[in-house]
């Protein structure tokens, strides 16, 4: 008996078929043309000239992907290939702003594939779905970089660990980035609604790592004025003073170790750190992390922490299971600085109060 | 039918939207490559350590190792041959020839002839060059934890501290208790020995904060430190980027350093009242800060509590890309006594009255350098200019030229170079007693 979300599902491969049929007249590769209505290979030989040509080559390759995933995963399906169905849905489910429609019909069949096939999935759990109005990704780089089945579904893992060391500090707060090694690391979407707190004169969260362009919200919450500012070129910034229940945004646009300060309180200090790629986290007190969408590659694993005097860099490799377990030492050679400087560069002596 | 009609609209629907998928999304991101980017769901709300830890530790240990090599033309003094002129530290500069940052100077060897104890601590290293241990200091600070109280104590080991260069000796600099009683005001009140509330030179008084080796000719009379009671009240103007402060103390003996009156002890029994009014102007740029201040009480050399001190200051800095100019004017009037007076140093025959008019200004530009273990360079100068005299003695008239370099390392480490040329404009022959001194700080 074939299910109602099966019937939904015709009528899905059967929009995209006629939409995908009308497309490859033009654009499909020969391949494709003289083979069967499947194709494997991306990017689309579409010829891109302009920003426009590539924002409809994006679109293009993100409906031919999901198209071959749901109809190939229907072909395994039919010839009673479950594993292949399973995977290839599952690749689809995990695709960044996928059509809930699409979401709601394919996941049970692909649950009912993986338990024909027997086995738990063999990625991470799909991510939340993205803002509407987040594009995904370009296909291109990630398609031709990595292995057959990421090419072909962008499959996402995750990379975790453990940090220990960070000096008497410990790990907590360490900021853990991804770039692309030998390749082109996506732009990450700026993060929203991030705010950083005064309150009893201490930043809080005391450190925050956000992807460039990020906005945060400075928030006062003592009943005294307070001033945030940074020396940290260059994203060097000064909200002026501002008293309780008022916020001031700023926005971050380089990627860096950002200092903050207040004027007027010369005990308070905290971190915003800007990253510039999607593929980041911060440590947990433990020094536990996990930076979870990352497409398998090769690529350069940074730390960032306040007590280390230097960044820490090392390459890893992300297979199709992701990178779990990586445990890492963080220096904590860097000392807490004794005197916190005012806003003109000057060292105040805290224990005098202003 | 109803069920295949349904189905050909949502097909019709569907494709509909799939081909204009492309145009919408470029119509929300009119750049869609260029102004969105990845959201990999990775933000997170960031990190602060487990309740109570936000804060520094309770207790702190800090300081700095200050060595320093250092030259002085001459004998080290500023005491002319040939001059005969008694009290031999009446008619000269003694505090000329600094060589670090507590402006204790290369020699204060008057060749037998007598002084009277207007002397500044000496390394007696005459005029000799010489490596320095400067200073050792340690700071020790204690937050009692859920209390706006702090307790801070700097212990200083001064190795060469007597006039022969022979001896080390410990001193408790500053040694007090913090409290802040309201959270919602700038309210702080100290007692113990703490820093003088005269002038701006105290607050850069020590040499991991100062911008170069030596202080002024004028800190002898402004960066003391005292037993007493203290009380500092801000308030804020957002409006207008400003503050006015007023910093007030009372205390055992005024804003002299040690070695020009007894600081520990109170001879008299009346404290001596000192304070500050200051304005700030905190824009994102530029800062402007204005102050006067002044001293008034009893001479702490003497027993006899009618026989007065009295200090005026004024005093202005400004921060402006990269630019710092601090400047000082300090004004200085003290009685004559009628008993022997009591210093750091020793007992002294004579109490003149004394005055003194001076002013100097410093000019230091800091350029910021990310290049590995360099982290900025600084290049300063100095101008300074005293004028005094004791009642019945020659006036003297003094300036000073100095130029120096200061080279941050790492972070935590501090090289200067410095060259000080001190000129005896009137009142004293002249005498070769320029410096050149150099100190290499390291911060712990």
């Amino acid at each position: 008996m074939r299910s109602r979300p099966f019937r939904r599902l015709v009528f899905i491969v059967g929009s995209v078929s006629m939409l995908a049929a009308g497309a490859s007249a033009h654009a499909a590769p020969a391949s494709q043309r003289t083979g069967g209505w499947l194709g494997e290979e991306l990017p689309l030989p579409l010829a891109v000239r302009t920003p426009q040509d590539l924002a409809v080559k994006q679109v293009a390759e993100r409906q031919y992907l999901i198209f071959n995933l749901l109809a190939g995963g229907k072909l395994a399906w039919d010839a009673g290939d479950w594993a292949t169905a399973a995977n290839k849905w599952e690749a689809l489910l995990r695709l960044p702003a996928l059509d809930p429609e699409i979401d709601r019909v394919i996941r049970p069949l692909a649950h009912e594939a993986r338990a024909k096939a027997g086995g738990a999935p063999v990625a991470e759990t799909a991510p939340a779905p993205a803002p509407s109005t987040t594009v995904p990704a370009p296909a291109t780089a990630a398609a031709t970089e990595t292995s057959p089945a990421a090419r072909e579904a962008r499959i996402t893992v995750a990379v975790s660990g453990t940090l220990s060391g960070g000096g008497s500090q410990g790990p907590g707060g360490a900021v853990i980035w991804l770039k692309r090694h030998g390749g082109e690391t996506p732009r990450p979407a700026p993060a929203k609604g991030k705010v950083i707190d005064q309150r009893n004169k201490s930043f809080m969260p005391h450190v925050l790592a956000v992807p460039v362009g990020s906005k945060v919200d400075f928030r006062n919450e003592d009943a005294i004025f307070h001033n945030v500012f940074s020396l940290s070129k260059p994203n060097d910034f000064d909200t002026g003073l501002y008293r309780q229940g008022a916020s001031y945004s700023q926005v971050f646009k380089k990627a860096g170790p950002v200092q903050l300060l207040c004027n007027i309180h010369s005990s308070m200090l905290g971190y915003v750190y800007v990253v510039d790629t999607p593929y980041y986290t911060q440590a947990d007190g433990s020094g536990a992390f996990m930076i979870k969408g990352v497409p398998p590659g090769e690529y350069d694993l940074s730390i960032w922490h306040e007590g280390a005097s230097k960044e820490l860099h090392q390459r890893v490799t992300v297979g199709a299971d992701g990178v779990r377990g990586l445990e890492i030492k963080v220096a904590g050679d860097r000392r807490s600085p004794s005197f916190l400087p005012d806003k003109s560069g000057k060292p105040r002596q805290t224990q005098l109060g202003y | 039918m109803m069920r295949a009609r349904g189905a050909a609209r949502y097909t019709l629907a569907l494709g509909f939207g799939l081909l204009l998928a492309p145009f919408a999304a470029r119509a929300q991101q009119p750049a869609a490559a260029d102004d969105s980017g990845v959201d990999a769901d990775n933000a997170g709300d960031g990190y602060t350590p487990a309740e109570g830890s936000a804060s520094p530790p309770a207790f702190q240990v800090s300081g700095y190792v200050d060595l320093g090599f250092a030259h002085a033309q001459g004998d080290g003094t500023s005491f002319p041959a040939g001059d005969t002129r008694l009290p031999a530290d009446y008619g000269v500069d003694t505090f000329a020839t600094a060589v670090n940052s507590r402006g204790d100077v290369a020699s204060t060897d008057a060749g037998g002839r007598f002084v009277n104890g207007f002397l500044p601590r000496s390394v007696g290293i005459g005029g000799h060059a010489s490596p320095l241990v400067n200073v050792v200091d340690f700071d020790l600070r204690y937050n009692v934890p859920a209390a706006p109280l702090m307790f801070f104590s700097r212990l200083q080991l001064l190795p060469r501290f007597t006039g022969t260069g022979d001896d080390t000796r410990p001193l408790l600099e500053q040694a007090f208790a913090r409290w802040v009683p309201f959270d919602a005001q700038e309210l702080a009140l100290s007692v113990g020995k703490f820093d003088s509330v005269v002038g701006i030179e105290y607050l850069d008084n020590e040499s991991n904060i100062r911008i170069g080796v030596t202080p002024s000719l004028l800190a002898r009379y402004t960066t003391g430190q005292s037993l007493g009671a203290k009380a500092f009240y801000r308030v804020q103007i957002p409006a207008a980027w400003s503050a006015v402060s007023l910093n007030l103390a009372a205390t055992t003996s005024g804003s002299f350093v040690e070695s020009l009156q007894m600081p520990d002890v109170s001879l008299t029994g009346v404290p001596v009242g000192s304070g500050r009014l200051g304005y700030e102007l905190n824009l994102p740029r530029f800062q402007l800060k204005l102050g006067g201040s002044g001293v008034y009480g009893p001479r702490n050399d003497q027993q006899d509590r009618q026989v007065l001190q009295r200090v005026l200051d004024g005093d202005l800095r400004i921060a402006v890309a990269g630019l710092y100019l601090n400047a000082e004017y300090v004004h200085v009037d003290e009685d004559e006594g009628h008993t022997p007076k009591f210093t750091s140093l020793g007992v002294y025959q004579l109490v003149s009255a004394f005055h003194e008019r001076g002013y100097y200004a410093q000019l230091a530009y800091g350029l910021a350098i990310d290049a590995g273990a360099l982290h900025k360079i600084t290049i300063y100068g100095r101008y300074e200019r005293r004028h005094a005299w004791f009642q019945g003695f020659t006036p003297l008239l003094v300036d000073r030229i100095t130029g120096g370099l200061r080279v941050d390392l790492w972070e935590s480490v501090i090289v200067k170079g410095e060259v000080l040329i001190n000129r005896e404009l009137a009142g004293s022959p002249s005498v070769p007693n320029n410096v050149q001194t150099l100190s290499v700080v390291y911060s712990f």
